[in-house]
Formats: structure tokens, C-alpha cells, sequence
């Protein structure tokens, strides 16, 4: 039991005893020993469910667009869940009084892909891990009675690898300490991979990551950024798009879901820890945050009171007016 | 024997900035059977969205046509729309789509028989570049938009 997860159920159950959150959100151990699995917590005496480790999947900011509006809501942040909140914020989707933010300083989230492959254990396997752990720099998955060890660093997820933020921001309350940041350079670093390429080798990479899409919209509902209650996809009448498992429908799907995160995406990688298919999808996204940054000086949840760059168009930018 | 090839363009044309009588005449009438004209209340209006699906559909280059800045009958419109177009631009770029097949012209009130020129221009670009065959995945389509 690490000092963080004791510190997470003492701050949870002091805001549910004294009435400042209606529910805390958290992770919790699940049935899967390499995924820890969100938790909603509404009494104090269940407080010691939540735990923190480098197993949480997900962004649990996506959750605040589901709630009813107005139930005042603990959220326990990392450094992408908190800079999420404040995207959401600015866009008015939960108003910033009913939460209250509980900091977690984060190491990073373990890739399970990552440990089945340096394990050489293949999914159905993997799934039968009955324990899994950190200690200090490693990992420590238990299968069928044997122990594998593995270093965090190597099978961390890509996105916590290049990650720019992992302490939290503008949260309420922050606990444990800090961690070292990496420099903001290497956040882009796929991104900027994928663009040395010629065009023909781009097109073919896309062309491919997407064709494995069979299109069940996991990496949308695991996106804190996708909240519309109609997705384009989901029009049919006029039909934006091919809603078949065609190239078609799967490369426009891809095209369009990255470019509606421009200047929104917080780079958490839960869209590619939930595909099914382990498509890459940062690299779109990472793209266009590059450009904001480039372009508009614009960083994804770097301040409160930010307009993303395609809401705040102004006629000084007739001065770059594109030919 | 088949016909020569000549690029296939969409042009998105804003209703409000072609000011003079000949321009709207020659866009409503005399444009050849190459060149699709899709007519827009604004440059706003242009989600890439249709732009994506022109390209998918098996056009060779895009022409955006809309008013200058300050000069957007809906005040600002154009700049909205400049913003995601460029963006969406780059984009399509970094997945392999040339930049150069995507134009954009800014039409003033005084530029007359601009169009024209921009649309001969892009189509000799387009002629050097060749048919574009990256990301034409789209299912053909039929009458009204429903698949064929």
C-alpha cells in the first residue's frame, strides 16, 4: 500500500464526511490485475476501495460530462485529468465551484500491451495475471504462480513516456510531491517522427493504422474532449460519412475524430489504451497541438481563462491570411 | 480511346463575394464540366468535413473562394473559417494530401475576373501534380447522396 493511496482515502473520506463532494471519483482494484477500474464512492465508509498505482487506464475526467449537472463531484486528478478539467470548464460542460480536485503528482500509466509484449504473454494470459505491482523503477506481474519483473520506464504508455505535465494543475488540493517534468520538446516527439517521412510513406502508415478500425467508437468514449451528445458519425440523415468498416468510413472517422480535438487534446492516451485494435492515435492529435502551439501560441489546458484557437478568431490574423 | 485527363476541382464559393455581374455569370454558367461549383452562404459554413468528403469522393484539388477579411458579410465568418480550413490543411498534409491542392483565394470587391484566374491556376498546379489518389476510398455515390 503506497503512502499516496492512503493519502487519496483520507482526503475522500474527509470530503464525504463533511458533505463538500456528493461523490468522489477514483480508481478502485478490478477484476483485471494489470487495470484498475473507475470508482464512484458516495460514502466515506467506502473510501478504502480507491487506490493509486500506474494501472488506471483511463481519464477519469470523462466521466464529469456524464454526471447529472450540479452534483458537486471529487475528482481525483492526474496531471492529464486535471488540465482535461480545465478544458471542460472553459467550454462550460461542469462548472469549476462543484468540483473539487484532488492533485495526484503521476508517474505514469503502465502500458498492459506493453508488459504482455516484453512478457511474451499473449492476451488470454495476460488477463489471468493475478497480481500486479510496482516497486521503485519496476513492475512486478504474477502469472499462473510465476513472478516477471519489468522496468516501469520500458513499459510505460507512450503518451506518459513524452509526457510534458504529469503534476496536476489548478487543482485543489495536491497530495504526495512533485515530480521531475521532462522537457516540453520531446512531448511532440512522435509527431514530429511521423512528419520526416515522405508523403507516401505518411499516407501508408495512416492508411493502415486506420484500416484495422472496426469502428466501436471505444477511443471516443474513453476521450474526456467527446462529449456531444450526437457524434457526427452517428447522423445518417444527411450522412457526413461512409458508416460502414470501410477505408472510407474508417479513415474519415479518424481524420475528423483527431481534428475535433485540435487545441482540445490533452495527449492522455486513453483513446489508444482503449482501442481494441491498438491503433495509434496520438500521433494525429500530437500534430495538431504542435500546430496550435506554433501558430497561436495556444497550450491545451497550460491556463485557466485559454479560448481554444478556433473559438477566438480575431481580424489581427489578417495579417497571415492563408492563400 | 479514352478522353485526356484534365483534374477534377470542387469550389466552395462564397454567394457574397463575387461583386461584379461578369464573374457571377461566368461561375453560373460557363464553368467547364470539370470544375463542380458548391455554392455557401459563407466561408463559416465550409465544415472540413466537406472538404474531406470532396477528397474522398475522387476530386484532384480544392478551391475556397470567400471574402477578404473585414469584408465578411456575416463580419467574421471568413475568419473562423480560415482558421479551421488552414488547420485542416496541414493536416491533410501531414497524412500525405499536397497542400497545393487546397486553395484558398480572398476575393476583394474590386478584383474582377479573379476567379477565373485562381481556377486556371490551381488547374495548371493540379496538371503538373497529377490525379490525386491518396485517401479516394469513398463508395461512389448516387442521385441525393445515398450509396450507389
Amino acid at each position: 500500500m503506497n503512502q499516496l493511496t492512503l493519502a487519496i482515502r483520507e482526503e475522500a473520506a474527509r470530503l464525504l464526511d463533511e458533505g463538500t463532494v456528493d461523490v468522489v471519483i477514483g480508481f478502485k482494484a478490478g477484476t483485471l490485475a494489470l487495470k484498475t477500474q473507475p470508482a464512484f464512492i458516495t460514502q466515506a465508509a467506502a473510501a478504502d476501495q480507491l487506490v493509486h498505482n500506474g494501472f488506471g487506464q483511463n481519464n477519469l475526467a470523462s466521466f464529469l460530462t456524464r454526471r447529472s449537472d450540479g452534483e458537486k463531484i471529487g475528482l481525483v486528478c492526474r496531471g492529464c485529468e486535471s488540465r482535461a478539467v480545465r478544458v471542460l470548464v472553459s467550454e462550460h460542460q461542469y462548472k469549476r465551484e462543484n468540483l473539487y480536485l484532488i492533485g495526484v503528482p503521476c508517474t505514469g500509466v503502465v502500458d498492459w500491451r506493453k508488459v504482455e509484449r516484453a512478457g511474451g504473454f499473449g492476451p488470454e494470459r495476460s488477463a489471468n495475471a493475478s497480481h500486479a505491482a510496482e516497486e521503485g523503477d519496476e513492475v512486478i506481474v504474477t502469472l499462473a504462480g510465476q513472478e516477471h519483473r519489468f522496468q516501469r520506464a520500458d513499459v510505460l504508455h507512450d503518451s506518459c513516456q513524452r509526457c510534458a505535465y504529469p503534476n496536476p494543475v489548478g487543482t485543489d488540493v495536491v497530495l504526495g510531491d512533485p515530480v521531475p517534468e521532462v522537457s516540453a520538446q520531446d512531448a511532440w516527439s512522435a509527431a514530429r517522427e511521423f512528419e520526416a517521412k515522405t508523403a507516401q510513406e505518411r499516407y501508408e502508415i495512416f492508411a493502415q493504422e486506420s484500416e484495422r478500425c472496426m469502428r466501436c467508437y471505444a477511443c471516443r468514449e474513453a476521450c474526456p474532449m467527446c462529449y456531444c451528445t450526437e457524434c457526427f458519425v452517428d447522423h445518417n440523415f444527411p450522412r457526413w460519412m461512409e458508416s460502414m468498416v470501410t477505408p472510407g468510413g474508417t479513415q474519415a472517422w479518424h481524420i475528423v475524430r483527431a481534428f475535433h480535438q485540435t487545441g482540445r487534446c490533452v495527449s492522455c492516451g486513453a483513446c489508444e489504451r482503449a482501442c481494441p485494435m491498438d491503433i495509434k492515435m496520438t500521433y494525429l492529435t500530437d500534430k495538431l497541438n504542435d500546430d496550435m502551439q506554433q501558430l497561436y501560441e495556444f497550450e491545451v489546458g497550460a491556463n485557466d481563462d485559454a479560448v481554444p484557437p478556433f473559438a477566438a478568431f480575431t481580424l489581427d490574423d489578417k495579417k497571415r491570411f492563408v492563400r | 480511346m479514352s478522353e485526356p485527363w484534365t483534374p477534377r476541382i470542387v469550389v466552395f464559393q462564397c454567394q457574397y463575394c463575387l461583386f461584379s455581374a461578369a464573374d457571377r455569370e461566368w461561375m453560373d454558367t460557363r464553368l467547364p464540366p470539370n470544375i463542380k461549383r458548391i455554392k455557401v452562404p459563407c466561408t463559416g459554413r465550409i465544415s472540413p468535413l466537406f472538404v474531406l468528403n470532396a477528397i474522398q469522393g475522387g476530386v484532384d484539388g480544392i478551391l475556397v473562394s470567400g471574402c477578404v477579411p473585414e469584408k465578411c458579410h456575416f463580419k467574421e465568418g471568413n475568419l473562423g473559417a480560415r482558421r479551421q480550413l488552414d488547420e485542416f490543411r496541414r493536416f491533410l498534409n501531414y497524412l500525405g494530401i499536397e497542400s497545393e491542392r487546397i486553395r484558398f483565394a480572398w476575393i476583394d470587391v474590386t478584383e474582377r475576373g479573379r476567379i477565373q484566374r485562381e481556377i486556371a491556376s490551381l488547374e495548371e498546379t493540379l496538371s503538373l501534380m497529377g490525379q490525386l489518389e491518396r485517401l479516394v476510398t469513398r463508395s461512389p455515390l448516387a442521385v441525393q447522396g445515398e450509396a450507389a
